[in-house]
């Protein structure tokens, strides 16, 4: 069996197959969860860029079950699989067995989108990531309505990607399409083709308006999940962008451009503005990803290669940055039972591995050179200068600003200070809560100090039609 | 002329005949059984003269043949409705071993196949006399069936059923009456005549002859007997009518409106359906929300999922009757095992189908809540399903067509039904949702299997689409 077919299918069926342990096992589902993800890791690295294929439809379109990682899904698929081990290792929620079992489904429909070569295939497993997400919402959610508000939202945006899919399928006549690029599509229909693709991956990113969905969801599940769910499912709608908006549609690039850089630009003011102000320690870090996200949009929307590598630079930078943070933030709130910010305080002065490593992420998070967010924010801001939009970057510099405060706020409020007396006073990290964040936070330092491998991918693959400057 | 019939006309109907000749073992059996009746040997019988015809079915498959001087064509399109009709029924017949009237199984089964006889003579019925026969015979066994239990809601269902059935019969006979004046003809292929395109008797004879069977298709405005038919008919015989009814009627729509209308009248003549349909899709998903019962939902859910079907028809390509066909197999084994799974959680009162009854259920019965969540991941077009694949067929080809707004309406449409389905769902997973006081059922054999059945075709048709080529309906 191909790796690339293995990397999809071990995280699924070992996820169902979970099931067969006790219920109210903790520890064992844990462990063999991780051991899963970690083999999932090694094959997807191993995997490389090989290809499977199976035909699947012939009429009314060609479409096959082609899986395949191009140069940019290989990082963020190698990202998928890092997230999700530490997120496993991470775990410790009740009924520990479906937790795991969920997010062994999601890594697997997860990387099931991402290494998919073909557009039907990846609008399947574009609503199929949905399924565990909502499942993990109506069980450990914290509020019923973000359930509904995830589901429908996301559904919505599906179903205008299928929508899209099948007519590009039957004007171009095959969806097997992806990272191959091949004569783009123009006219007729394709506007609205490229309006169709633009929406599903604007509500998943999210950029503003359609992002009403995400701060509910982010700070309504448990760490772990949002950890992978922000890391890596984010980036799904940015990923599309680059390999199918952008690829398959190019010459609507341009012409799209202003509009998409606007809500861009709306996303990261008012994300890094909310940010500042929330006290809720999660919505923080969600509005925070509202903010950088919307900086990988402008970076998209600018077409320039130097600001799509730094769109990949920084999308695997915030994944990893996100993900550390979503899951210390957890280790917080299970040892102070809270995460408002007003009733956390002196908390580096018991538990410094804590606080180090959430200084680490947040410093990542503020974009300090040496660690990977800065890698990525400094060629997009270069790149979309380069492409002729100035504004957009004076907004950017603004927001990388506001980045600093709110960063600085979350890690001040809940570190520093005098130790608060109504706090319960907890061990630091054990070894095995500081392994799992430890592999993240070593990534945020690689990819920062040497982002080499991750350049000349996403451009090289995502204009590859030629037709972009 | 005299009308002699050769062994050919009655080989062509075999599967009708033997499906009849079941129903009438089953009664003989019955006959020896006395005192004690034998629930399964009724059930056995029946199924078995179901899975013989579908293979006598299968092997007709390809051969054309008319039959009956032209009033029943075999061959593709004929075979494969009548295969679906024989799935839908063979599904309803395994829920009564499972639940089902107290009285005596043997003679619902009996009228049940009777009815299914109907149906597949609709499947191939080529002309008028024959559509109507295979209508009545499938409609007069289910008033008898949706009367088959001691309850008020039963009975009130039967005469729903009966009243509003029989004024949409009255429409299509009329509407036939028309045509035959028109053309002079009762033969759909006599209808292919260009001059008739100017006919105001042919137009308002088409015109009543679609309101008969849009009814029949339960599609907006003729939708509200559904729902409270459904809900107070037994449990296999809702099932049976929201495949098998749905399935006779399509089959004569779609030989209607693919080959027996004037080139050039059809897309004057059928606009009106295909709004039609573009209304269920959006009333029957918004209907589903408030339901409280399982059996209303899926009724609802039936408008909407009939309305996906039709538009696949819309423009008449063959590649949309071939979606339209896979998206009817795939709708028949989602609603027999979500039928299925409410059986195997009933108790006498049929209390499986209110919706309350599926609170906890994913702890109580984890395999049946599993099937259930396929079930309606499947309705509401969610991968890994057949529902999916057989949306995006129907998108593809709707756009193909030139459809837009259908496609549209279609989306929007789905994009309404999540809430009502993934309600389902929430109630059977959430922590907080205490499950329903009292004792479950213990392991149901045969609407287990058939749950389990259904589950797996209903993820297979997913990737391995099969859909047959050679199924245009022919009427000449």
């Amino acid at each position: 069996m191909p790796l690339v077919l293995v990397s999809i299918l071990l995280p699924i069926v070992a996820g169902a197959l979970l099931v067969l342990l006790p219920r109210g096992d903790r520890v064992l589902s844990r462990a063999i969860g991780t051991v899963v993800a970690a083999i999932t890791f090694g094959t997807v690295l191993a995997a490389g860029t090989g290809d499977w294929s199976v035909r699947w439809l012939s009429r009314p379109f060609e479409s096959a079950f082609h899986f395949g990682a191009t140069p940019i899904s290989y990082w963020i698929a190698l990202l998928l699989a890092l997230c999700t081990a530490c997120a496993v290792a991470a775990c410790r929620v009740e009924r520990t067995r479906d937790f795991v079992a969920l997010l062994l489904a999601l890594e697997g429909t997860m990387l099931g989108l991402f290494l998919a070569r073909d557009l039907l295939v990846f609008a399947l497993f574009w609503d199929l990531m949905l399924v565990p997400v909502f499942f993990a919402l109506i069980g450990w959610g914290e509020h019923p309505a973000t359930a509904w508000r995830y589901f429908i939202f996301n559904f919505a945006g599906g179903l205008t990607l299928l929508l899209a899919t099948a007519a590009f399928g039957i004007i171009y006549g095959s969806t097997d399409v992806i990272g191959r690029g091949g004569a783009p599509l123009a006219g007729g229909w394709a506007p609205w083709i490229y309006a169709g693709f633009a929406f599903a991956f604007l509500v998943k990113t999210p950029v503003w308006p359609l992002h009403t969905w995400m701060p509910p969801t982010y700070s309504g599940l448990p760490s772990p999940m949002v950890s992978v769910i922000s890391g890596v499912q984010s980036k799904a709608g940015l990923y599309g962008f680059l390999v199918i908006a952008t690829a398959l549609l190019p010459a609507y690039v341009h012409q799209y451009a202003t509009p998409l850089m606007v809500l861009g630009g709306i996303s990261l003011i008012y994300g890094a503005v909310v940010a500042l102000t929330q006290n809720d320690a999660k919505r923080i870090v969600a509005y925070s990803s509202l903010s950088h996200l919307g900086l990988i949009v402008i970076a998209i929307a600018s077409a320039n290669p130097l600001a799509l590598d730094g769109a990949l630079v920084y999308i695997v930078a915030h994944g990893l940055f996100s993900a550390a943070l979503f899951l210390l933030l957890g280790y917080v709130e299970e040892r102070e039972g809270t995460r408002a910010l007003p009733r956390l305080g002196g908390l580096a002065w018991m538990n410094p591995r804590l606080g180090g490593a959430l200084c680490i992420a947040a410093l990542a998070a503020l974009g300090l050179p040496g660690l990977a967010g800065f890698a990525g924010e400094l060629l997009i801001l270069i790149g979309v200068y380069q492409a002729g939009y100035i504004w957009p970057v004076i907004v950017a510099l603004v927001a990388i600003v506001l980045a600093s405060a709110y960063m600085l706020r979350l890690y001040q409020n809940i570190m520093n200070g005098p130790q608060r007396e109504d706090l319960p006073i907890r061990p630091d990290l054990t070894w095995l809560e500081g392994l799992a964040v430890a592999p993240l936070l070593a990534a945020l330092l690689l990819v920062g100090v040497f982002p080499k491998p991750l350049l000349n991918n996403a451009a090289t693959t995502s204009v590859q039609s030629g037709t972009l400057p | 002329m005299t009308l002699s019939f050769t062994n050919a006309d009655w080989s062509a109907i075999l599967p009708v005949e033997i499906v009849a000749a079941a129903g009438l073992a089953v009664l003989l059996a019955d006959l020896f059984s006395g005192r004690k009746q034998w629930r399964y040997v009724s059930i056995a019988i029946g199924l078995l003269g179901v899975v013989a015809a579908g293979i006598v079915a299968g092997r007709q498959f390809g051969h054309d043949y008319d039959a009956f001087f032209g009033g029943f064509m075999t061959g593709g399109f004929a075979t494969v409705f009548e295969e679906i009709v024989l799935v839908g029924t063979a599904g309803s017949l395994l829920l009564y071993g499972s639940i089902g009237p107290a009285g005596r199984v043997a003679g619902t089964t009996a009228i049940m196949l009777w009815s299914a006889c109907g149906a597949m003579l609709m499947a191939g019925a080529a002309n008028l006399i024959a559509i109507f026969l295979g209508l009545e015979l499938l409609s007069l066994g289910l008033y008898a069936l949706c009367a088959s239990v001691d309850r008020k809601t039963a009975r009130e269902s039967a005469l729903k059923y009966l009243i509003l059935s029989s004024t949409a019969t009255a429409f299509l006979l009329f509407g036939a009456a028309l045509l035959f004046g028109a053309t002079g003809s009762v033969m759909l292929a006599d209808f292919v005549n260009p001059s008739l395109a100017s006919s105001p008797i042919f137009w308002m004879g088409a015109g009543m002859f679609l309101i008969g069977l849009v009814f029949k298709l339960s599609l907006v405005p003729f939708h509200t007997w559904t729902p409270d038919v459904f809900e107070g008919a037994p449990l296999p015989v809702t099932a049976f009518m929201s495949v098998v009814t749905k399935a006779g009627a399509l089959a004569v729509f779609a030989r209607f409106t693919y080959d027996a209308l004037p080139p050039g009248l059809s897309a004057k003549l059928l606009l009106p359906v295909w709004i039609v349909a573009a209304i269920s899709m959006i009333v029957g998903n918004v209907g589903m929300l408030a339901q409280v019962d399982l059996k209303r939902l899926l009724a609802y859910s039936g408008i909407a999922q009939i309305g996906y079907i039709v538009v696949a028809l819309a423009g008449g390509t063959s590649l949309g009757l071939r979606y339209a066909i896979y998206y009817l197999t795939a709708y028949a084994f989602m609603n027999l095992g979500a039928f299925a799974v409410a059986a195997s959680i009933s108790g006498s009162d049929e209390d499986g189908s209110r919706l309350s009854s599926y609170r906890g259920l994913g702890r109580r019965r984890p395999w049946l809540a599993a099937a259930m969540t396929i079930f309606l991941l499947a309705l509401s077009g969610l991968p890994p399903t057949a529902g999916f694949l057989g949306k995006i067929l129907i998108l593809a080809v709707t756009v193909a067509n030139g459809y837009i707004w259908l496609a549209a309406a279609l989306i929007v449409g789905t994009a309404i039904s999540l809430y009502a389905y993934a309600k389902v769902i929430r109630a059977m997973y959430a922590p907080e949702e205490a499950p329903r006081g009292g004792d479950l059922r213990p392991f149901v054999p045969l609407a287990w299997a058939s749950a389990a059945l259904c589950a797996a075709v209903v993820i297979a048709m997913t990737f391995y689409p099969l859909t047959p080529s050679n199924v245009l309906p022919l009427v000449r």
